[in-house]
């Protein structure tokens, strides 16, 4: 897969190098949202692990689906239940001309937990690390306690920072889990200057500035084939409005996430194209399943209505997904029966577990059948600024249920204020998203459907309080399995019994766009991350 | 006709007109209990905003309608107010109910019909398959409801503080004072976005938000013309009587500072809906299955750039014409209440 990968992108080098003057290798990007810092471990969030992603790499790399590519480390495998084997890339250079071997990679997992006023630290993906065996220099063994499948898919997403660039003799590290002793590591903020930006990315970082935004120029040492691009300008242009307008003025070469309202206008253009992708962000409304009575439901006496099988199924029924796929998402979404699109790695095949059928009138017989003939009232709550078009779908969503007769209204607020006051379980149902950073069903099930229970970090995103043992039980079992074929097929057992125990509601998965000049070509990520590594001058 | 003594002060005859202004206020406040505003209620409202509006320009309606601008405002904003009181009656679809509204008709030109072609949909639909006009008209009275009744209450606390700052002197007046100019360095829209950000949604809250940054008008517009009405002789003849603080206060120092409270009302009361609509416009301000015209406006505002103008355009064009006519309106009875400005 790799070898077709570097075979394809060669192809595409050379024709592209052939085909454009050397004084257009520049590429201009508008991003949507600026990283917080150029720092690797500073903030685990959207536009700061996209930027890491040019300057520093890690062990292991995704591609456009999520799955798995060998990046720093050419192979690994799990040796037994408690120990992956990582063998390390040959010959990689740091940017500053020192070699990467495995203590790099302690090093880095050795920062990560201490990294000062870190608003959301990687310590979720380096908590399973319970020590480390170095062989050789080249071979890096990491030890877990028990089973750990997704150990491959977590070092994927934390970069490794060199131990002798900043004057540390790796060898001398000693590792545990606590702490690693008294160790220099560089600043947050001499990342931002650049002075500590050392990676083996594609790309070196130029400059790194607030508001105006983060320079790349080719790192004419890396490992693989050379980034097609001299220089990388990444500028935030964080109002969708403007963001068009700098594409179609010719100030940017490419923008992320165009509006939806705006790609039949980008598609009309002679010199401008729109790709679109599936993401791995699930739109879904929860359901309050503990709370009697539930403070946003009027008309049924104190009780919870929602606790009744037949009441959420026929709140999932009544719902037109194709309808607000149709009008309220302009075509650009994809209507969900799971947590997961098809195809990724837990999900059911494509069309095995299809969206559930829109039926008004099945979900007036089940209402009835649950004893609220003239249904109920509820409240959705909703953001109005977090996912695409957000509001409207819920109020799509408050018109269908309005129709079955349980009389919706709708509570949308900002963000911030949505998503403290869903913590605080003040709503009955709420629509919002997860994205599953680690690509498999595992995520969402743990985070949205797993019965609450802190020490295992199960269900922290369950403000529905929803609790299946056998659906955890499950889950358990998946997450303590190696092996892919089974885990695979353990995750999508627990899928099936959340699903029929109509749970949850998934509503759509987001479609992301991009939008570029017709000489560039760019294949969409379902992590909706844009890396202009792999944007390619089209042919 | 600059010598006081030919302008002769009004005394509690005015005191029907207060009572009527009440009233109004009163029903209005009844539009936040939909139960209440029946077809007569309604209809009695209109009767008693006419009625008012006539005793106020009694014997100056030539002066008022003296050209064909004032003629113009006036008789736009009367249609305004009948199409926003009987809304119910006169809109196709009620917006407001998520059960009449059909999403396969979202964003449709003006002029499209729904799929059995019962409807028409003469100014198009928004992305929920609300009907633009039903959504106006619905829109206007939302508007015209929060603008008037916060500018009725604004107004009666601005008055008493006012008055009474006016009255008392001393300390209390200028802690009353000083109070009212910290209130008015704030921009209204801040203040009224902070408190918004607090209370959250909601069209009683709106209304609160709106009344805490418009008193201070009031109170000071009300204390400068009562320190200057304190000082006429018809007001030391009342003490000189003996009367009551309260009866000189109420009823001959207030009735006599009503004609501005009039005027700024009425150009607040335009200020207030445009307050109310960058409100709900920001998100912040009525609920989404509720909107406003400012609201309207914010849902269309997306696809402008697509050339799907109607669903902002339309719900502008009825917010400018509310506002323009209210303001020309305003600026009439400036001209005719004045006395300064009489010819």
């Amino acid at each position: 897969m790799k070898t077709r990968h570097l075979r394809l992108t060669a192809c595409a080098v050379a024709l592209g190098l052939a085909a454009m003057p050397l004084a257009a290798q520049e590429l201009r990007i508008g991003v949507a949202s600026e990283p917080s810092s150029a720092d690797p471990h500073f903030h685990n969030v959207g536009p700061n692990n996209q930027l890491r992603r040019n300057v520093f790499e890690s062990l292991v790399g995704t591609d456009e689906t999520q799955a798995l590519l060998p990046e720093l480390a050419e192979s690994w495998r799990p040796l037994d239940d408690s120990s992956w084997e990582f063998k390390l890339r040959p010959g990689v250079k740091f940017s500053d001309g020192s070699d990467f071997d495995a203590y790099d990679v302690i090093y880095s997992v050795c920062r990560i937990p201490g990294v000062p006023d870190s608003p959301s630290l990687f310590t979720t993906y380096t908590k399973a690390i319970a020590g480390f065996e170095v062989p050789d220099p080249l071979t890096l063994v990491i030890k877990t306690d028990g089973p750990y499948p997704l150990l491959p898919t977590e070092v994927s997403t934390w970069g490794v920072i060199s131990a002798k660039a900043n004057g540390v003799d790796g060898a001398s590290i000693q590792f545990s889990p606590d702490g690693c002793g008294d160790l220099a590591y560089p600043a947050t903020q001499a990342f931002n200057d650049g002075s500590a930006a050392i990676g083996t990315g594609p790309f070196l970082m130029e400059s790194f500035r607030r508001g105006e935004g983060v320079t790349l120029v080719r790192n004419p040492d890396y490992w693989g084939e050379p980034a097609p691009w001299e220089k990388v300008e990444m500028k935030p242009l964080t109002s969708a409005g403007p963001r068009v307008a700098a594409l179609f003025a010719g100030d940017v070469d490419m923008i992320e996430n165009p509006p939806l309202q705006d790609l039949d206008r980008i598609k009309g253009q002679d010199d401008l194209l729109a790709v679109q992708g599936i993401s791995n962000r699930v739109i879904y409304i929860h359901l309050d399943h503990a709370q009697e009575p539930s403070p946003m439901i009027t008309g049924t006496d104190g009780k919870n209505p929602l606790k009744d099988i037949r009441v959420r199924e026929a709140l999932s029924i009544a719902i037109n997904r194709d309808a607000i796929v149709d009008r309220i998402m302009g075509g650009v979404a994809v209507a969900a029966g799971e947590l997961l699109p098809g195809g990724m790695f837990g999900a059911h095949a494509d069309g095995d577990m299809p969206p559930p059928g829109f039926d008004a009138d099945r979900a007036k017989a089940l209402l009835t059948e649950a004893g609220y003939p003239n249904g109920f009232g509820i409240t959705i709550g909703t953001p109005n600024d977090r996912y695409i078009n957000d509001a409207q779908v819920a109020q799509a969503v408050a018109q269908m249920w309005s129709r079955i007769g349980i009389t919706t209204e709708i509570d949308a607020s900002t963000a911030s204020t949505f998503f403290s006051r869903r913590n605080a379980h003040e709503f009955s149902a709420y629509l919002a998203g997860w994205g599953s950073g680690t690509g498999e069903m595992s995520s969402p099930l743990k985070a949205l459907l797993a019965t609450p229970d802190k020490s295992r970090g199960y269900g922290g995103t369950n403000r529905g309080q929803y609790s299946n043992t056998a659906m955890d039980d499950l889950l358990t079992q998946a997450l303590a399995t190696v092996d892919d074929a089974k885990r695979q097929e353990l995750l999508r057992e627990a899928s099936r019994v959340a699903m029929a125990d109509w749970a949850i509601i998934p509503l759509h998965f987001e479609v992301t766009p991009w939008a570029m000049k017709k000489s560039l070509s760019y294949t969409p990520r379902v992590d909706q991350y844009t890396l202009p590594y792999d944007v390619r001058p089209a042919q | 006709m600059s010598a006081p003594a030919t302008n002769p002060p009004v005394r509690a005859d005015r005191l029907p007109l207060i009572a009527g202004l009440l009233a109004v206020a009163a029903v209005l406040a009844l539009g936040l209990a939909p139960q209440w505003a029946s077809l007569p209620a309604r209809l009695l409202l209109l009767v008693l905003s006419v009625f008012f509006a006539a005793r106020l320009l009694k014997g100056r309606m030539k002066q008022f309608f003296n050209g064909p601008a004032a003629w113009f405002a006036a008789a736009s904003l009367l249609v305004l107010v009948i199409v926003a009181l009987f809304a119910p009656e006169l809109s196709p679809q009620n917006p407001y109910d998520l059960a009449q509204l059909d999403i396969m008709d979202g964003r449709l030109e003006p002029g499209g019909t729904n799929f059995d072609g019962s409807m028409t949909y003469h100014l198009g639909t928004d992305e929920q398959g609300r009907d633009i006009l039903s959504g106006i008209l619905y829109g206007l009275r939302v508007s015209l409801m929060v603008a008037i009744v916060a500018t009725m209450a604004a107004m009666a606390i601005g008055v008493v503080v006012g008055i009474y700052a006016a009255w008392a002197g001393g300390r209390v007046e200028t802690i009353l004072m000083r109070l009212v100019d910290l209130q008015l360095s704030f921009p209204s829209i801040l203040v009224a976005l902070m408190l918004m950000a607090a209370f959250g949604r909601g069209l009683d809250k709106v209304i609160i938000a709106l009344i805490v940054v418009q008193w201070a008008y009031y109170a000071r517009t009300v204390r400068g013309t009562a320190l200057s009405e304190a000082r006429k002789e018809y007001i030391d003849a009342a003490r000189g009587l003996g009367l009551s603080s309260r009866r000189i206060l109420f009823r001959h120092l207030l009735p006599n500072c009503i004609p501005p409270l009039v005027v700024i009302s009425t150009v607040q009361v335009a200020n207030t809906i445009v307050l109310e609509s960058s409100l709900s416009f920001l998100g912040v301000g009525v609920p989404i299955t509720r909107p406003s015209l400012g609201l309207l406006i914010a849902n269309g505002y997306d696809y402008m750039l697509s050339g799907q103008y109607w669903m902002s355009m339309y719900p502008g064009v009825a917010l400018l014409a509310i506002v323009a006519s209210i303001n020309l309106v305003g600026d009439r009875l400036r001209d005719v209440l004045n006395p300064r400005l009489r010819r």
